[in-house]
């Protein structure tokens, strides 16, 4: 890999540029109903439609491009084609047929709290009893208990349309993500507070759905929530930023410091059985697992001190394991907890 | 107390972080000639190929140091005095007293042999330090790297010949462009990075070995056939059995090799025969070293020297075996720095080794041993398997009456803690193979091994 030696992937004068086209088009898109008569010139049903279908060729081409990167690995093969997979049939071919049989438009690969629309009692109320129940225990059953036995990578990396393009389309820029400890303060203190955001939306917008606007004031609160979380969450924070930071800070900006369901996640995956097993006294501190780490895990730092580790933010993209020249890293779903809790090592260790 | 530290690699650093961790109020100088901070000399391969920066391969941050209040000395040491416990420092620096001594300084190339052109010609070089890095990145790219080297990394002005940190003047500059047609002479771990980077950079290049095969000291014919099979694939001359006899040169540059097989042309030399305890400057000390420049040390690793330590690359120390001489490790270096640390402290605290486990990367090929292979132990047979399957790989476990004191693995990953234990457990090589698999260490959704019971037939149970 010569990874550093790419301007375009290191911000050079290319990188900034296509940062700016893609904050641009995001802007575009959003706020703007200009590519309406493009998607429907394609015979696509509006804009959304036509940013599906770019969105799944991002993924599609940045996935070969993957491949050839890092495909000797099973996992990452695997992983990938997944992703792909996923984003062509339930991220846009699903959604777009759907309707065609007298269906709801439904994304069956996003959960609550990422799509956070889904749980409010009117959007339940309008779906049919199979989606609304699909919605329901999908956040509520399927999403903690997966994650409980296998870590979040099961969502954040296998099956969820963002991690799918910050690891395709994204991945030439993953090792710009910063491994600091400041960055690691914000992160924490960033994404735990969208996901308290997005749990007290949440709670506010069905309240007020269920109590049917019993007050003027609490109602149009309500509104201002919606309109105020879509706008800073749904749209500034996981589009414009998210994606357009890509080539500058990495490809997991949104998903490592704004998403309420990586949060969540993390948080559940502390308490499930997933680790990151760690080879005793082999690792040379080279710090390749830490530079291609995307979520900006010092991964060097728990294998030079013989740690094995669940970390919250980790997504499992195996990216570490892979990377490793010596093999000192292992990806488990079977950890036996005790063992990690003991530091053994010295370097950056507690002082 | 003041304890110096000279050297700021994994063994000093360790043994600082030790100290620091045992006595807040101690305090400790590091001293180096090489860089401010501590970096992973292992990972110099990937900055020159470009695949991580130089900041990547500093394990710690850099307020570090502060934090800890942890002082540092950017000289070369000169002399020490272990009578009236000073040192002399480079670069007009006064010389700095010491209660305690650490000596971490390392290794530096090994000597080259009388090859006639060595030291008059430009670009001819070795791949230890990070001066040697900058010269190296210079060579093959005309410029340092994406990010230039932190400014901290730049050499001394004021250093002595003898030193391995000089900055070396590249033949590229003065041609005007990069490196085409690189040799690289040596057949160990040092020559197989330099050989992987010239590949990452495009070139193809000669690989000169004067053994038969590629790095016998760890790995069998058949093993090694692998290994330099593959990097003939992948464009590289692997010259076998041949040995350099003299550097040609034009214009005061490389420009061939010559050996007893014939001749190479060269603009680029690359020597990798390997290192030697960095200890030099230690002449006329009193402090005692052995034939190969090694610090002798007790178990406390203490030297000869009241009030001296050593460890890491530049003391030699007893193996597991018996043998005296330097390990050059990086997890040893990490072991005997924490460890002199505590003997400095007054810990009673020996140094001892257990069973030898190493690993490494050839090319794309992943390598992994443990216990006695390749040290002609006395009645030994060998167990060895082909897998050419989805996963190709090769697997040999080193037998002595049936019981099993080694293992060499190609192509996967494995525990060699595992197999650590199966060799103190003296476990017969029969039931090592019923429970080969718990011991792998491949990533998830690696097909696993499977041995068909023909390749096991010739498994004798031990007595
Ligand atoms: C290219 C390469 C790849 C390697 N790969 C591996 C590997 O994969 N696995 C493995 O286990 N090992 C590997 N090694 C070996 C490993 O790097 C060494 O064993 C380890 O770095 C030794 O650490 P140390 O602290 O003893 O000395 P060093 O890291 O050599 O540090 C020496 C320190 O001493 C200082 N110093 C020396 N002399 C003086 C002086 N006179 N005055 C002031 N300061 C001085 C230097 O500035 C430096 O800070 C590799 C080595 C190289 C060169
Ligand atoms: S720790 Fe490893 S598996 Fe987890 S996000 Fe980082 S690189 Fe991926
Ligand atoms: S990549 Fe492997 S050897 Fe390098 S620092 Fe990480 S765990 Fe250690």
């Amino acid at each position: 890999m010569t990874t550093y030696r790419q301007a375009w992937r290191n911000r050079g004068p290319a990188a900034w540029l296509l940062s700016a086209t893609l904050i641009g088009s995001y802007c575009v898109l959003y706020w703007t109903s200009w590519l309406d008569p493009i998607a429907q010139g394609l015979g696509l049903r509006n804009r959304w439609f036509l940013y599906g279908l770019l969105y799944t060729v991002g993924v599609g081409g940045g996935g070969l491009l993957y491949l050839r990167r890092h495909g000797s690995s099973r996992y990452n093969r695997l992983r990938i084609m997944t992703n792909f997979g996923i984003q062509a049939i339930f991220g846009f071919t699903l959604p777009f047929v759907m309707p065609l049989l007298g269906q709801p438009e439904f994304y069956f690969s996003y959960l609550w709290p990422l799509k956070y629309d889904i749980l409010y009692p009117h959007t339940l109320a309008g779906l049919p009893t199979y989606l609304a129940v699909y919605a329901i225990l999908g956040a509520t059953v399927v999403a903690p208990v997966l994650a409980l036995s296998f870590g979040k990578r099961w969502y954040c990396s296998w099956i969820c349309g963002c991690g799918a393009l910050a690891n395709t389309f994204g991945d030439p820029w993953r090792h710009l993500t910063s491994s600091s400890t400041r960055a690691w303060r914000f992160e924490r203190l960033a994404v735990h507070t969208v996901l308290l955001v997005a749990f007290a939306a949440t709670g506010v917008i069905a309240a007020d759905q269920l109590l049917s606007s019993k007050s003027a004031a609490f109602s149009s609160f309500a509104y201002e929530v919606k309109q105020g979380y879509g706008f800073v969450v749904g749209a500034l924070l996981a589009g414009v930023v998210g994606t357009g930071l890509y080539p500058l800070l990495g490809p997991r900006v949104w998903c490592r410091n704004f998403c309420p369901m990586a949060a969540l996640l993390g948080i559940i995956q502390k308490a499930g059985r997933f680790r990151i097993r760690v080879k005793r006294d082999m690792c040379i501190s080279c710090g390749n697992c830490t530079t291609y780490c995307e979520m900006g895990i010092d991964v060097r730092s728990y294998a030079q001190s013989n740690q094995s580790f669940t970390r919250a933010s980790c997504v499992g993209c195996g990216m570490c394991a892979h990377v490793c020249p010596r093999g000192v890293l292992r990806l488990e779903n079977h950890a036996p907890r005790a063992r990690d809790k003991a530091r053994q090592g010295l370097i950056t260790a507690d002082f | 107390m003041h304890v110096v530290i000279v050297g700021n690699g994994i063994a000093g650093m360790e043994a600082a972080l030790t100290l620091r961790q045992r006595d807040a109020e101690a305090r400790i100088t590091l001293v180096s000639e090489e860089s401010d901070h501590f970096f992973s000399r292992t990972a110099l391969m990937y900055v020159l190929c470009g695949q991580m920066c130089h900041r990547d391969i500093e394990p710690l941050e850099r307020g570090t140091y502060e934090r800890l209040s942890l002082e540092r000395v950017r000289a070369r040491v000169t002399a020490v005095d272990p009578e009236r416990r000073v040192l002399q420092l480079s670069d007009k620096l006064p010389p700095l007293s010491y209660d305690r001594l650490l000596i971490a300084c390392g290794s530096r190339p090994r000597p080259t042999p009388f090859w006639p052109g060595y030291g008059e010609l430009e670009g001819i070089g070795h791949f230890v330090t990070l001066q040697d890095l900058a010269w190296l990145e210079t060579e093959l790219h005309l410029s340092t790297g994406h990010d230039r080297p932190p400014r901290e990394w730049a050499h001394l002005e004021h250093t002595t010949d003898d030193s391995p940190y000089q900055r070396r003047e590249a033949a590229a500059t003065r041609r005007g462009t990069r490196a085409r047609t690189p040799v690289v002479i040596g057949g160990g771990l040092i020559g197989v990075e330099v050989v992987e980077t010239l590949l990452s950079a495009g070139l193809s290049p000669t690989f000169l070995i004067r053994e038969d095969w590629f790095w016998p000291i760890a790995l069998d014919e058949r093993e090694s056939t692998w290994i330099a099979d593959r990097m003939r694939h992948h464009g590289v001359d692997v010259r076998l059995g041949e040995s350099v006899q003299r550097f040609e040169g034009t214009d005061g540059r490389i420009s061939g090799v010559l050996t007893d097989q014939g001749g190479h042309d060269a603009d680029l030399v690359v020597i990798a025969i390997g290192v030697v305890p960095n200890t030099g400057w230690l002449e006329g000390s009193g402090i005692e070293r052995d034939s190969s420049g090694g610090i002798l040390v007790d178990e406390q690793l203490k030297t000869s020297a009241q009030g001296v330590w050593a460890a890491g690359d530049c003391a030699s120390v007893r193996w597991f075996n018996g043998w005296v001489r330097p390990e050059q490790l990086w997890y040893t270096g990490r072991d005997q720095g924490r460890l002199a640390a505590r003997a400095i402290l007054g810990d009673e605290v020996r140094y001892a080794r257990g069973t030898w486990y190493n690993s490494a990367k050839l090319m794309d090929i992943e390598y992994t041993t443990a216990g006695l292979v390749n040290m002609g132990v006395e009645g030994e047979a060998s167990w060895f398997f082909e897998e050419r399957g989805r996963v190709r790989s090769t697997t040999r476990i080193v037998h002595v009456g049936g019981r099993v004191v080694g293992f060499n693995f190609l192509g996967r990953r494995w525990d060699h803690d595992l197999c650590v234990r199966w060799i103190e457990e003296r476990r017969p090589l029969s039931w090592v193979l019923d429970h080969l698999d718990e011991a792998r260490f491949d990533t998830e959704l690696v097909p696993p091994l499977r041995i068909p019971a023909s390749a096991r037939s010739p498994v004798a149970s031990p007595p």
